[in-house]
């Protein structure tokens, strides 16, 4: 049998051991790589005026809202754990948030702070028992878990209006209720969140992460507080997805428990995964993927399920660092060819 | 040779002429919403077809001939996968890319609600179907939303009442549903209705996606009802409900005031069907479906959903609304909408708003119903029944 | 509540229930006990079993003791194919395995729903009395798959412990490199391992699209089911799989009948949660 000893799901080793992460940290691709970023958040903040259509607004926003849930869901991958739960801790902020601004009256920003709080303290109760699990039975229980989440949104009747779900959210403020103003106020959100979360993962604590990941025993004799670190990242990551599922509500103007269910868990980690697990860009380019593709095929509904399924298969089997390896790959391969 | 050579340019030219005619006319179009992946399929293609079905005709007619101008009416149809975020885009789409203004669909109160959010601030028509209340019950009372099926709070009542009248000695039902949106819309309004006859209730709600009822069957024998009711449950679930329920020895009586689903139940439960009650949207035996049924199996194979007829029928009465506006101004058609109470598209009788008392606004289409009975395998017209027009 | 004839009836539910499960979850704990995969298009291979079936039993009429297994044969040996692509490039990889197979189960499902549309179906019973005894009440096709699965089980244990492809198998699951010296041709065994399980995925399928429908979505369930009973009886093991499925095939009865299906599926959840966190590897797997 192949080894088993060490069972966390090691991203790097999914990926050429981990020689993209290196090879981003050259001096030269440095460069490149701010460069890229500062092109696409101009082209992301230029979006709105390069149409006037409101459609197209609406797209950008779903994107930016998912990259929250998708670089937040990429945290804990980073901690070698995969969460098939993620959904249902949106879910959780989403239902707190709109709770206590729609039964309680509270202003937007208090309600959004108590949501991500809730999913946070959701986490923190679940957090030190799950994550003590190795990689493959966190996926499953986390499966069960977010299944169990559902079902709670859906049986709470009294509370979160069952599977009709509660209707007629408010804008944020009064301001938000304009498309372009929305537009803006979720991608700074989404900027807000990615800044975040590329300054965990560059500082100490990001390293960390990745020794965890590595090998979890290895990492605790270097005195890393494995347990503690991993909790940190989930409860963290957790609260990130309760805003994600809170301003998508409130964009929404509408919550019920359809939107938090297994396939939207699936959903993000299909983000992840396609776009590439071993770096940040990886769920970004996978959320602009996964929410623009099915606009552009919409009338192939089937034949675009078929085509992700076969996606996911690929990169699975051949592919693991996803559509960043791809590129990585390809560059290798003229770099060789020059050479 | 140039003889031919002159034949072949007259006919083109006649073939560009031919084109520039249909050119000349307007496109009009039609934005739907359906479900076209998932579980919701089965509605979503007999909205598609029942409207394509309108369309095909109003086409074949030569158009719509609207304020002396011809416009042909052209679908445009997005799947909203039966989810809030599917039917918000859905709508977004057909509103703000499409630029349609008037919009068929969805069904199902998730997508419904999601949708209707987005097109009546943006001033568009909206005919779906779902059987939550606040669809058309809120506070903007709902100025370009209308339900075009009837919902259970217009059948049920009615139903029931007919029930206590023919079945005095039923006393305690039992109701068994989805805890989806439509068994959680459905049950209270159903549980009140019954209690309003006197007659006393036992619920229980299972999981969507759950096909062994084996053991809530025999929970709910325990209780010892004389009718058990299949609601709201999808067509696939009520014939394993009532198959399974003969199959664990339940030998009372069993109906649907929902669904309709009798021709799924027969097929599932075949010989165990019969002596089954339930609600029927549509007279399948009735000379004007004729007419529809020869005309969808010209374009389909299979059983028509029962849905298909009753978007037919929505498509038919907003194309003359339109033709009484005439104009396709937005606000002209909806007021044509009201206006139109009378007229008949040949599947239902005369158009009837209704619900001003339910909803706050008359914003309901009222059809007329059947229940029917299963004997020897085959669906039977029982009663013909009207909702109450409050 | 508590009547006789009740609780009788509750034990009989939960006989036929437990059957069914057992027979869903074989091909499934077969899969993971040999090559490590999880195998998430579980649900898609029964799916295509219900097909196979229909075809075979419902439009051709075949009869119906001859439909069943040939039915499960073909998808079995058509898979094959799908070994070759895609299978054979998860064996020993638990987790890429369920991120892959996620992906061919959604490609399966909505290829099917390209090819047969979405329309629930039903497959002509082959049985439809109810057996009466006393005051307990067991439909026939329900007693037809109670003993399918005792032939199943007993099958699958004569044909792991008394064969030589059987100690093949065992050992290979063992440990491959080790196997391989000994001069199993592992690739052989695995190709054979994976073929009986997609025959008992496809045949406990076929069985399941009968008695309840036949839907390109018709696999979720299976796969659920597939994916609690095997991990509360252990990843993997063939007693492992018979016990869970009795386990939860009780445990619903009971519930469902005494608390209701919210009750029940709650705890069923709940417990098997507890299992993985404190005993990931179920009550009969073996700890790595």
């Amino acid at each position: 049998m192949t080894d088993t000893t060490s069972e966390t799901v090691r991203v790097g080793e999914l990926g050429p051991t981990g020689a993209f992460e290196r090879k981003a940290q050259d001096a030269g691709n440095h460069r490149v790589r701010n460069l890229l970023i500062l092109a696409f958040v101009a082209f992301a903040a230029l979006w709105p005026l390069v149409h006037e259509n409101t459609f197209l607004l609406t797209m950008g926003t779903l994107v930016a809202l998912s990259v929250i849930g998708a670089t937040s869901l990429h945290l804990i991958i980073r901690t070698g754990h995969i969460s098939f739960a993620h959904a249902g801790f949106m879910g959780v902020g989403a239902y707190v948030c709109v709770l206590l601004v729609m039964k309680l009256q509270l202003p937007f920003a208090v309600s959004l702070a108590g949501g991500a709080a809730a999913a946070a303290a959701l986490a923190l109760l679940i957090g030190p028992v799950v994550l003590r699990l190795t990689g493959k039975y966190f996926v499953l229980v986390t499966f069960l878990l977010g299944e169990i989440i559902r079902m709670v949104f859906v049986e709470w009747t009294s509370m979160t209006g069952g599977s009709n779900g509660i209707f007629g959210i408010p804008a944020p403020y009064p301001a938000l209720a304009e498309p372009h103003a929305f537009y803006y106020f979720a991608l700074a959100a989404a900027l807000l969140c990615v800044g975040f979360c590329a300054r965990i993962l560059t500082s100490e604590v990001g390293r960390a992460m990745d020794s965890v990941r590595e090998s979890e025993r290895v990492a605790q004799c270097s005195g890393i507080p494995a347990l503690q670190l991993k909790v940190t990242i989930f409860v963290i990551a957790c609260a990130l997805a309760g805003v994600h599922g809170a301003l998508l509500a409130h964009f929404l103007h509408y919550v019920d428990p359809s939107s938090f269910g297994m396939v939207d868990s699936l959903n993000l980690v299909v983000m992840n995964v396609i776009g590439g697990m071993n770096h940040l860009i990886g769920p970004i380019i996978g959320s602009v993927f996964l929410t623009i593709l099915p606009e552009l095929l919409r009338g192939y509904v089937e034949l675009q399920r078929v085509i992700f399924g076969i996606i996911l298969i690929v990169v699975m089997a051949a592919l693991p660092g996803g559509i960043l390896e791809l590129t990585a790959r390809v560059r290798r391969l003229l770099a060789s060819r020059r050479s | 040779m140039t003889r031919t050579a002159w034949k072949a340019a007259t006919i083109a030219v006649a073939l560009l002429a031919g084109t520039a005619t249909t050119y000349a006319q307007e496109e009009l179009k039609i934005g739907a919403i359906g479900s076209l992946s998932g579980g919701g399929t089965a509605w979503g293609l007999a909205l598609q077809r029942g409207v394509t079905l309108a369309i095909d005709e109003a086409t074949k007619a030569g158009g719509l001939k609207i304020g002396g101008k011809t416009y042909m009416p052209k679908l445009v149809m997005y799947d909203d996968q039966y989810t809030a975020t599917g039917g918000k885009t859905a709508a977004d789409r057909l509103v703000n890319l499409d630029k349609v203004k008037y919009i068929i669909g969805p069904i199902g109160s998730p997508p419904v609600l999601a949708s209707v959010a987005v097109s009546s601030p943006a001033k568009v028509i909206q005919l779906s179907n779902g059987f939550a209340p606040a669809i058309l019950k809120n506070d903007a009372k709902s100025p370009y939303n209308f339900r075009v099926m009837n919902s259970n709070v217009e059948f049920g009542p009615a139903m029931i009442k007919w029930l206590h009248k023919n079945y005095p000695a039923i006393k305690k039902v039992a109701l068994i549903a989805p805890n989806d949106a439509v068994g959680q819309a459905v049950i209270p309004t159903l549980v009140e209705a019954y209690k309003a006859n006197g007659i006393e209730v036992w619920t229980e709600m299972y999981d969507r996606g759950m096909k062994e009822f084996t053991p809530l069957l025999t929970r709910m024998m325990a209780q010892n009802v004389d009718l058990f009711d299949l609601n709201s449950n999808a067509p696939g679930e009520a014939g394993l409900l009532l198959k399974q329920a003969r199959q664990a020895g339940y030998q009372k009586m069993i109906w649907q005031v929902g669904g309709p689903s009798v021709d799924e139940i027969i097929n599932v439960a075949g010989p165990l069907a019969d002596g089954f009650l339930s609600y029927e949207t549509f007279d399948f035996s009735s000379p004007q479906a004729q007419a529809f049924d020869k005309a969808y199996h010209a374009k389909w194979d299979g059983i028509i959903n029962a849905q298909a007829p009753g978007w037919y029928n929505a498509a038919k009465i907003l194309f003359k609304a339109m033709e009484t506006a005439g104009s396709t101004d937005v606000t002209a058609v909806r007021d044509a909408l009201m206006k139109v109470e009378g007229y008949d598209s040949g599947m239902y009788g005369p158009v009837i708003w209704g619900g001003q008392a339910d909803y706050g606004v008359a914003h309901q289409l009222l059809l007329p119903f059947w229940i029917v009975e299963v004997k020897n395998g085959k669906s039977t017209i029982r009663d013909k029944l009207t909702p109450e027009k409050r | 509540m508590l009547s006789p004839i009740i609780i009788g009836q509750v034990i009989v539910n939960g006989l036929s229930l437990s059957a069914i499960y057992v027979l869903i979850a074989l091909g499934f704990t077969l899969l993971f006990g040999i090559m490590r995969v999880v195998n998430f298009a579980h649900g898609a291979f029964a799916m295509l079993g219900g097909y196979a079936l229909y075809y075979l039993y419902g439009k051709y009429a075949l009869p119906y003791p001859l439909a069943v297994p040939l039915a499960a044969l073909i998808v079995a040996v058509l898979s094959l194919v799908l070994e070759t692509l895609v299978f054979r490039w998860f064996y020993q990889k638990m987790f890429q395995s369920m991120i892959g197979l996620l992906g061919l189960n959604m490609a399966l499902m909505f290829s099917s729903v390209i090819v047969w549309d979405v329309y629930e179906r039903s497959i002509p019973p082959a049985f439809s009395g109810v057996l009466r005894l006393g005051g307990l009440i067991l439909a026939a096709d329900r007693l037809m798959v109670i003993g399918i699965a005792i032939i199943a089980l007993l099958a699958f244990w004569l044909f792991m412990t008394k064969t030589r492809y059987g100690v093949a198998m065992r050992a290979t699951a063992d440990d491959v490199e080790i196997a391989e010296a000994q001069g199993i041709d592992t690739r052989t065994i695995y190709r054979l391992a994976f073929l009986v399980a997609i025959f008992m995925t496809a045949l406990a399928g076929g069985l399941y699209a009968q008695i309840y429908a036949l839907s390109p979505f018709m696999g979720e369930r299976p796969l659920i089911v597939a994916f609690v009973v095997v991990i509360l009886g252990g990843m993997g093991s063939i007693p492992g799989a018979a016990l869970g499925g009795v386990i939860l095939g009780f445990t619903e009865s009971i519930l469902s009948t005494f608390y209701g299906a919210a009750v029940s599926s709650f705890v069923s959840f709940g417990v098997v949660i507890a299992l993985l966190i404190f005993r990931p590897w179920g009550l009969l797997g073996k700890p790595e």
